[in-house]
């Protein structure tokens, strides 16, 4: 029996060693060729933590994407940004004080710059020579390559299904020099924000990347999102509830509305506000409805009387038209009619959907810019 | 055995001498195409993308207008004040979950070429006067609601059209546990629908009636598809939950709880929708003692019920529904809520040392009567739970 068992055993010996070295071989071009690992690898090292001003549910934690090697720092704009002192802490594990070089209201983004490397050594950088670190060279970053068309088309070539990956500060579990946390999922669609912060509506409108994949955490805006070839997509934006389902969203803001951005902050300094004035705005577009004001509890768009020669009466709309949606958006009731008005570019066309008796039209109209 | 392995043994000595040509010419290849791993990843990514494009035809979008939150009318049974109204009925069914429903777009997915479409019962729990649906190739038509089940969260409508494309749908089945499944909906508006991607959890859920996968379904696709990697339809998104309610499931919205309703059960309800009538939730229709550990018994019965007409007697202890052990009151919930009002359930039940197996169809609330006065109350343990019953 045991003579028999021998040569199986040294045979077995061998087999081991040849499936091992396979293994290792196998290894080696598994290394080179790689998953979702190529993507992280160039996306961890462009991510840092901030710690900031937090109060209540507002976290005092978020992350920022890294997009000049002097370490200028893309976030979103929140409470977070308010603190005294932004600290930054670096995929080294290294500290550094940040200051605000822009931020808006309406596209709710900040640029930082980080300044200063915190140290017990009292070892700081004059103010106006920032940003180079001795011990690790030069920031790693995403190139915004705003100006070239090809980058700015890199968004929108992503496809609903595409793998994307996110890398950030959620719930702040990186601690130290710990790499931030990776989530990974697909990219779900693009569509227009609707949505709102607790009572009030989340001011920027614009487009996001719906993610399929939970993004929406505390601590989670600013994160980088990148494709699988590692391109940097967008970034994930502040927490909102979806006004159109009432539910969390997770999304990022496009590359393409992160480079105006980024291009904006660098012509002109200091904090801005593009918030536009809404209601002169709503002055500049007259369409000639006149939306009847009956109704119980929700008042539904009736059209009730239409301006002779008006925008909307060369247009087609007519008296009783019940009014279904502006611009692919839906107007429920009044309030929604007179918001979808107001979100109107001037010179933008218009494409009202309108339903009379049981049939429903799509009427266009060209309206004259500012 | 012995040769089995030295045969092994020398194709694996073969393929470690081929080892370093493979590594080198992959190394060069690393150039133009990706490595094994990376190309599984875009050759699934490139599946998805196909996925959407041939399954877009058959995706429609709702539009609603009017309508309100319904009222959540949770059961206030021992809340209420002494002296106090004791309305609203605490024994009407609640909505199941606090969620605020929007009134923004939802989903649906044509059923057949002659403008039936199927969707969830979800996107109309707001009672909405008009229903406009548009279909992939922008046209905006009216629709009509034609019946609701309120059990399996799937909604009829109707548009007039004819020649809609009709989608491939997966035999029950086939499919299988771990398979991808791909849910698409155009909640989010607009005409591109937003894409979850996750796999097969489960095969049989809620008694039957679903599918479970990890893709997130959301308002944001209930009423869609959920596809396999090949286009296939493998069900309709609903919210679901292990208790009856409206809106009971969707508070487990992109958890990784999803479910879906398969062919067999739509195309086993749809030919009675189409007669505009619909599945609610059905009810035995009687009380049960509290505080009795020794089981469930029968303590009153409406006058007409379900249970009455099925030859039920107060004080029989009912033992099973359907081949489920009845313990105690929530058992008697859970053994019923995914049962329409016209379905039947088989109920055992002991009388003294009698075993008796009943057959009951069950009703639906409104069509059960009022509790008869008992002149020798059996529940003298404390209110009873009533099931069903006013």
């Amino acid at each position: 029996m045991i003579l028999h068992r021998q040569p199986r055993v040294a045979l077995g010996a061998r087999n081991f060693f040849l499936l091992l070295s396979l293994v290792i071989a196998s290894f080696a071009v598994r290394a080179a060729a790689g998953g979702f690992d190529q993507a992280i690898d160039r996306l961890q090292p462009r991510v840092v933590k901030l710690y900031g001003l937090g109060a209540g549910v507002q976290a005092g934690y978020g992350s920022g994407v890294v997009v000049s090697e002097d370490g200028l720092i893309l976030t979103v704009s929140s409470l977070l940004i308010d603190a005294k002192v932004i600290s930054v802490v670096t995929p080294e594990g290294v500290h550094y004080t940040a200051e605000i070089v822009r931020r808006d209201e309406k596209l709710q983004l900040a640029l930082l710059r980080m300044t200063k490397q915190k140290s017990d050594q009292n070892e700081t950088w004059p103010a106006d020579s920032p940003s180079f670190d001795p011990v690790a060279g030069l920031f790693p970053f995403f190139d915004l390559a705003c100006e070239s068309v090809a980058s700015s088309a890199q968004s929108s070539s992503l496809q609903p299904g595409d793998w994307i990956i996110a890398a950030g500060n959620a719930f702040k579990v990186a601690d130290g020099p710990e790499p931030v946390s990776i989530a990974h999922g697909v990219f779900s669609a693009r569509t227009r924000l609707d949505a709102r912060r607790r009572v009030n509506d989340f001011p920027y409108t614009g487009e996001v990347l719906i993610i399929d994949g939970i993004t929406s955490n505390p601590g989670a805006p600013g994160s980088a999102v990148v494709n699988i070839k590692g391109e940097f997509v967008g970034m994930i934006g502040r927490l909102v509830i979806s006004n159109q389902t009432h539910t969390h969203l997770n999304y990022a803001i496009p590359r393409s509305v992160l480079c105006n951005f980024f291009l904006q902050a660098q012509g002109e300094d200091g904090t801005n506000d593009s918030t536009r004035s809404r209601e002169s705005h709503e002055d500049r577009i007259d369409l000639g409805i006149k939306i009847s004001k009956t109704g119980y509890r929700t008042v539904l768009p009736y059209v009730e009387r239409v301006k002779r020669k008006s925008l909307a009466d060369l247009a087609g709309v007519r008296k009783d038209d019940l009014i279904l949606s502006i611009n692919g958006r839906n107007v429920p009731d009044v309030a929604a009619y007179k918001a979808g008005l107001n979100r109107l570019d001037p010179g933008e066309p218009i494409e009202i959907v309108i339903r009379r008796g049981r049939v429903i039209k799509t009427i266009f109209i060209e309206t004259k810019g500012p | 055995m012995f040769g089995r392995i030295s045969y092994s043994a020398s194709v694996l000595f073969l393929i470690f001498l081929l080892v370093p040509y493979t590594r080198h010419s992959m190394a060069i290849d690393d150039e133009r195409s990706p490595g094994t791993e990376m190309q599984l990843l875009l050759d699934t990514q490139r599946a998805c993308r196909s996925v959407l494009e041939a399954t877009r035809p058959y995706i429609v979008r709702i539009d609603t207008v009017g309508g309100a939150q319904p009222t959540t009318q949770i059961n206030t049974k021992g809340k209420e004040k002494e002296g106090e109204d004791p309305k609203p009925n605490p024994f009407r069914e609640s909505t199941g979950s606090k969620f605020i429903v929007a009134d923004g777009s939802t989903t649906g997915t044509i059923y057949s070429s002659d403008g039936y479409i199927v969707t969830s019962s979800f996107n109309f729990v707001r009672e909405p006067v008009l229903i406009s649906v548009t279909l992939a190739d922008g046209r905006h038509v009216a629709a009509d609601l034609i019946a609701r089940d309120q059990v399996r969260k799937i909604a009829l409508l109707k548009i007039e059209e004819d020649n809609l494309p009709t989608p491939p749908w997966k035999e029950r089945e086939d499919v299988r546990t771990g398979e991808w499944a791909i849910a698409m909906g155009l909640g989010l508006g607009g005409r591109q629908p937003a894409v979850t991607v996750g796999i097969v959890s489960a095969l049989q859920r809620m008694q039957g009636n679903a599918i479970q996968t990890d893709a997130k379904l959301s308002p944001v696709n209930y009423g869609g598809p959920l596809c396999d990697i090949e286009g296939k339809i493998i069900g309709l998104c609903v919210p679901m939950a292990q208790k009856p309610g409206e809106l009971a499931g969707v508070e487990f919205y992109d958890s990784g709880i999803g479910f879906v309703v398969p062919k067999d059960r739509i195309d086993s309800i749809v030919e009675t929708l189409k007669t505009g009538r619909s599945f609610h939730r059905g009810w035995l229709g009687m009380s049960t003692p509290r505080n009795r550990p020794d089981g469930v018994f029968v303590a009153n019965m409406a006058d007409p019920s379900p249970m009455r007409e099925a030859g039920a007697q107060i004080g029989d202890r009912i033992a099973e529904i359907d081949g489920r052990k009845i313990k105690n009151f929530g058992h008697i919930i859970k053994a019923t809520y995914m049962i329409a009002a016209g379905e039947d359930v088989e109920i055992l039940l002991e009388r003294g040392d009698e075993e008796i197996t009943i057959q009951v169809t069950l009703a639906r609330n409104i069509d059960l009567g009022p509790l008869p006065e008992l002149s020798d109350s059996v529940d003298d343990a404390g209110t009873p739970n009533r099931e069903g019953v006013e």
